[in-house]
């Protein structure tokens, strides 16, 4: 293991979130199930004061969690000149392949928490909170995924191995690894594109269909089109959208287009990739978690649906952007 | 968005009067990042100090090995380099390590060649002057003119002319060295005729060093070829472990600073009490408060975080880090006044923020939320 | 607003040795722009009643019906909600906060109501002016005379203008000069159109003629109502 002072951070942090989800699930099994909204007993008012405890602390994690990913990447980015080959965090990562499904986890969990956010956020808008149950089962399959995380973090920090000088002689014969990005970043790029524009395409049709017809299979639809959106577009930006950025044919690297160098497109990027996608699930999971609120919910889903849109809109203007008015052409 | 607006600025007022009480908090607050900060930049500052240092130096190194501990290198392995296709250049090194018993410090000792002689405006080193590093003429009190006094393995004090001393500002380097001639330093040390410390190869291309280093290898099994990225590396690794270990040793501190913090904020004054009772009562939800509650926290831990970086920049570029000197700077012990580069990443920003300020919004969570839970009943019924 | 207490019942700390029954099983209604007394000696349950009325707590069982509708099993927030619209309390010492002026204090309730600051310095010197302490609004509460400092507390109670006023031993403190102030000042607040329920065992206040109704109380149940 490498003791690096971003390690250190990594690991207490994610030490706090998963003591913080522990107790939270244990005080959500309660909820669960001694939850009665129409009791006024002593139980169920010291339940309800719980529950203010566990949003703030769902706000806490989902903060981390955000912050968490970039963190995450910056690290493996400063890692990178101990590993032989590798140029950017994708070495890192591929030095240790857990890397990559850390990264995927950290991904996932934050969609999770934000839709748990969002739930908490429309529950509390009603006076019979009507998803408090299901929110809190949800909270009870976030739980392991946390604890999994963390754990794939641990082995991957662990398993670490620095190239460096050893007493019996160089480490240049420690032979160069591939991985999972490089046989994405080797995928044809015409297909890749075919496939990325028909989804946008598809994503701002079907939106645009449920805000002017408003029928209810358009949002499950849409729900579906942006869980599809989310891997086809980080394949595509792998693929074919980064190389445009960096110019070079040969450079794939997801994380660089964070940094400085390239004007931190990265961040406005990955931005309105992620919230495309929540934006693009909560008129569905609003309609799957509402029991028999009385929440506006119709003009609030057609309001998601347009911030969806747009965010998919400025997702695919600043990745287009390059490929239009760069002299760089991608040979597909 | 307004009610956020003034919930903050009523956080804000709340601060200021009870500053007292936050005051010692914000103290230990600040204390703790500026320590943190002060050995994330320094380790920083000292991996680019390294990263520009080996940006000069030669592409590979070839030592020898014998008995499993590195000996000296016979001169004529520079012929098998040099014939190798690729290499520009192959040149013996003669260097060493000298502890200096009157200073208790550690020199290093380079040999040059009258071709490569450092000194603008000489041609040519004599064979009884030497050049020091300011790092040596510190420690020694000396200036051009005076001796330099080393003694040679046969216990003969040998005089030495300091013909110039190398201006603070270049690199860790030339810090703790004494240059002499190369004829002086292999009589000096007494190194046999025919040896050499060890040999520098210069390579045309840098996509062929790692190829070349190969080569030598295969050709010359007991040497060892060390690439300039491997001994960059090696010093990334070095200083993150230190950096790593030394943070490891703040955690205890860490800890209990955050239950300090805990406590702070779970023990209320009655006035406070009071005063959350008051809010409820005429109008304010748990939830406000425990907005309020946030904002506090927030407005405490950027002003530390604030006064602890910058504390901890003026610590470290400007007063070169004398707290932590010898934790981190050094395997030798001679490192008097290196001026470091100053250089900040966002990325040191963020490993602060996350050792610090999240474990402190971690720790306030819960007695926030237990100072929101307070009764507003309690408040008609005192 | 009309403000209907059916069969309702507060125990506090049930099913422990300190278990309380501070109200037990009180019917009552308190009509618009009446003045209501709870008197009854302490530990007869008016304050817990008083706060129940305020939406201040739930009750342990029995409705509570504000305009018709039944908040007594309603979620925290929106509790405090129909109390930061509708009720303004005044306490037996002010409850004033210390260390801040006397403007800040009245705006108070305001801030989570997500009303514009200009809107929130206009309803402040609205008040400030009904009740004369315009020319303080820049001390702070420590450094004004006993007299000052009610009229503040008052001030702030009626800043969002509720529908009612509860006041809980309001002349606990106060001299009897001060107490027909108050008084003085109650009778404003009933020609404003508001309701006020006040919680006393003070005679100068339950013995006052702007007082509409008396409603006796002790250990938890009315004894008798009076007009």
């Amino acid at each position: 293991m490498i003791l690096h002072p971003g390690i250190v951070a990594l690991l207490g942090s994610s030490a706090i979130v998963n003591m913080m989800m522990l107790y939270s699930a244990f005080a959500g099994l309660r909820i669960i199930r001694y939850w009665d909204s129409k009791s006024s007993s002593a139980l169920q008012l010291s339940l309800e004061r719980r529950t203010y405890l566990l949003s703030s602390i769902l706000s806490f994690v989902l903060g981390v969690n955000l912050l968490g990913l970039f963190l995450f990447i910056y690290t493996a980015d400063d890692l990178h000149t101990q590993f032989v080959g590798a140029m950017c965090a994708t070495g890192t990562l591929n030095a240790n392949p857990i890397g990559w499904w850390v990264l995927g986890m950290k991904l996932v969990l934050f969609l999770f928490s934000a839709v748990w956010i969002f739930l908490n956020y429309l529950d509390q808008r009603t006076e019979d909170v009507p998803f408090v149950k299901k929110r809190y089962a949800l909270l009870l399959v976030m739980t392991p995924l946390f604890v999994t995380e963390a754990l794939l973090q641990l082995r991957f920090f662990l398993g670490l191995r620095p190239n460096i000088i050893t007493s019996c002689c160089g480490a240049l014969f420690s032979e160069n690894s591939g991985g999972i990005a490089s046989s994405i970043a080797g995928a044809p790029v015409r297909p890749m594109e075919y496939l990325f524009f028909t989804v946008v395409f598809l994503y701002l049709i079907v939106a645009l269909c449920f805000i002017v017809f408003q029928m209810d299979f358009l949002k499950y639809l849409l729900g579906g089109l942006a869980l599809v959106f989310l891997p086809v577009s980080i394949a595509s930006i792998i693929s074919f959208i980064s190389p445009y950025f960096y110019e070079l044919p040969t450079h794939h690297c997801p994380f660089d287009l964070l940094q400085g160098l390239y004007g931190y497109v990265g961040y406005p990027l990955y931005i309105s990739l992620l919230l495309g996608t929540l934006f693009g699930l909560f008129p569905s999971l609003s309609e799957f978690f509402k029991g028999r609120s009385e929440l506006p919910l119709r003009r609030w889903q057609r309001l998601w649906t347009t911030a969806g849109g747009i965010s998919v809109m400025v997702f695919t203007a600043i990745s287009v952007y390059p490929m239009l008015f760069s002299s760089f052409v991608l040979e597909g | 968005m307004r009610r956020h607006l003034f919930i903050l600025e009523f956080a804000l007022s709340g601060l200021c009067r009870r500053r007292y009480k936050n005051l010692a908090l914000l103290v230990a607050y600040s204390l703790l990042i500026f320590i943190i900060s002060s050995i994330l930049f320094l380790t920083h500052a000292l991996k680019r100090e390294a990263e520009l240092l080996l940006q000069s130096s030669p592409e590979i190194t070839v030592q020898r090995l014998m008995a499993g501990r590195h000996a000296l290198v016979p001169v004529d392995w520079v012929d098998t380099i040099v014939s190798i296709p690729g290499v520009i250049d192959a040149s013996p090194r003669y260097w060493g390590y000298y502890y200096d018993p009157f200073t208790g410090a550690n020199f290093t000792v380079l040999g040059v060649r009258s071709s490569e002689f450092p000194l603008k405006g000489r041609e040519d080193l004599d064979p009884e002057d030497c050049l020091i590093g300011s790092g040596v003429s510190e420690t020694g009190l000396l200036r051009t003119g005076d001796s330099l006094v080393m003694v040679d393995p046969e216990g003969i004090a040998r005089p030495f002319r300091v013909a110039g001393v190398f201006s603070t500002s270049s690199s860790i380097l030339t810090n703790d060295l004494v240059v002499l001639k190369e004829e002086t330093i292999k009589r000096f040390f007494q190194i046999p005729e025919g040896y050499a410390v060890d040999l520098v190869v210069r390579v045309a291309n840098p996509s062929e060093i790692d190829t070349i280093a190969k080569k030598i290898k295969e050709k010359i099994p007991s040497s060892r070829p060390i690439t300039r990225t491997e001994i960059l590396r090696t010093y990334e690794s070095l200083f993150d472990w230190r950096s790593g270990m030394v943070l490891s040793m703040f955690i205890g501190a860490l800890l209990a600073f955050f239950i300090f913090a805990w406590d702070k904020a779970t023990g209320l004054s009655a006035e406070e009490r009071r005063e959350i009772g008051v809010l409820k009562a005429i109008g304010w939800d748990s939830s406000d408060i425990m907005e309020m509650k946030f904002w506090e926290g927030l407005v405490l831990s950027s002003l530390a975080y604030l006064t602890g970086t910058i504390t901890g920049f003026v610590h470290v570029f400007m007063l070169g880090a004398p707290l932590l000197e010898s934790a981190l700077k050094g395997w030798s012990v001679l490192f008097p006044s290196l001026k470091l580069r100053p250089v900040i990443e966002v990325y040191q920003l963020m490993v602060l923020l996350f050792l610090t300020v999240v474990p402190y919004m971690a720790a306030t969570i819960a007695p926030s939320w237990k100072a929101a839970m307070t009764d507003p009943e309690e408040v008609i019924r005192s | 607003m009309a403000i209907v207490l059916e069969d309702v019942t507060k125990i506090y700390n049930p099913g422990q040795p300190n278990e309380v029954h501070a109200v037990k099983g009180v019917s009552l209604r308190i009509g618009k722009n009446e003045v209501v007394i709870l008197k009854g000696p302490s530990g007869s349950g008016k304050t817990s009643l008083l706060s129940i009325i305020g939406c201040m707590s739930r009750p342990t069982s029995g409705r509570v019906l504000v305009n018709g509708r039944d908040v007594a099993k309603l979620p925290e927030r929106f509790l405090t909600e129909i109390r930061r619209q509708r009720c303004g309390f005044i306490f037996q010492q002010f409850n004033l906060l210390r260390g801040i002026t006397v403007k800040e204090n009245i705006m108070l309730p305001l801030y989570p109501a997500g009303v514009s600051l200009g809107e929130i310095k206009r309803r402040t010197e609205e008040v400030m002016d009904l009740l004369q302490i315009s020319h303080r609004a820049n001390f702070r509460v420590e450094q004004l005379s006993g007299g000052e400092q009610q009229r503040v507390a008052i001030a702030r109670a009626l800043v969002n203008d509720p529908e009612i006023v509860l006041a809980d031993e309001p002349t606990a403190h106060l001299d009897t000069h001060l107490s027909e102030e108050f008084l003085r000042m109650i009778s404003e607040i009933k020609g404003a159109g508001k309701t006020v329920v006040i919680a006393t065992h003070d005679p100068l206040v339950y013995e006052s003629s702007l007082v509409d109704r008396v409603i006796h109380m002790r250990d938890g149940i009315i004894l008798e109502e009076g007009q």
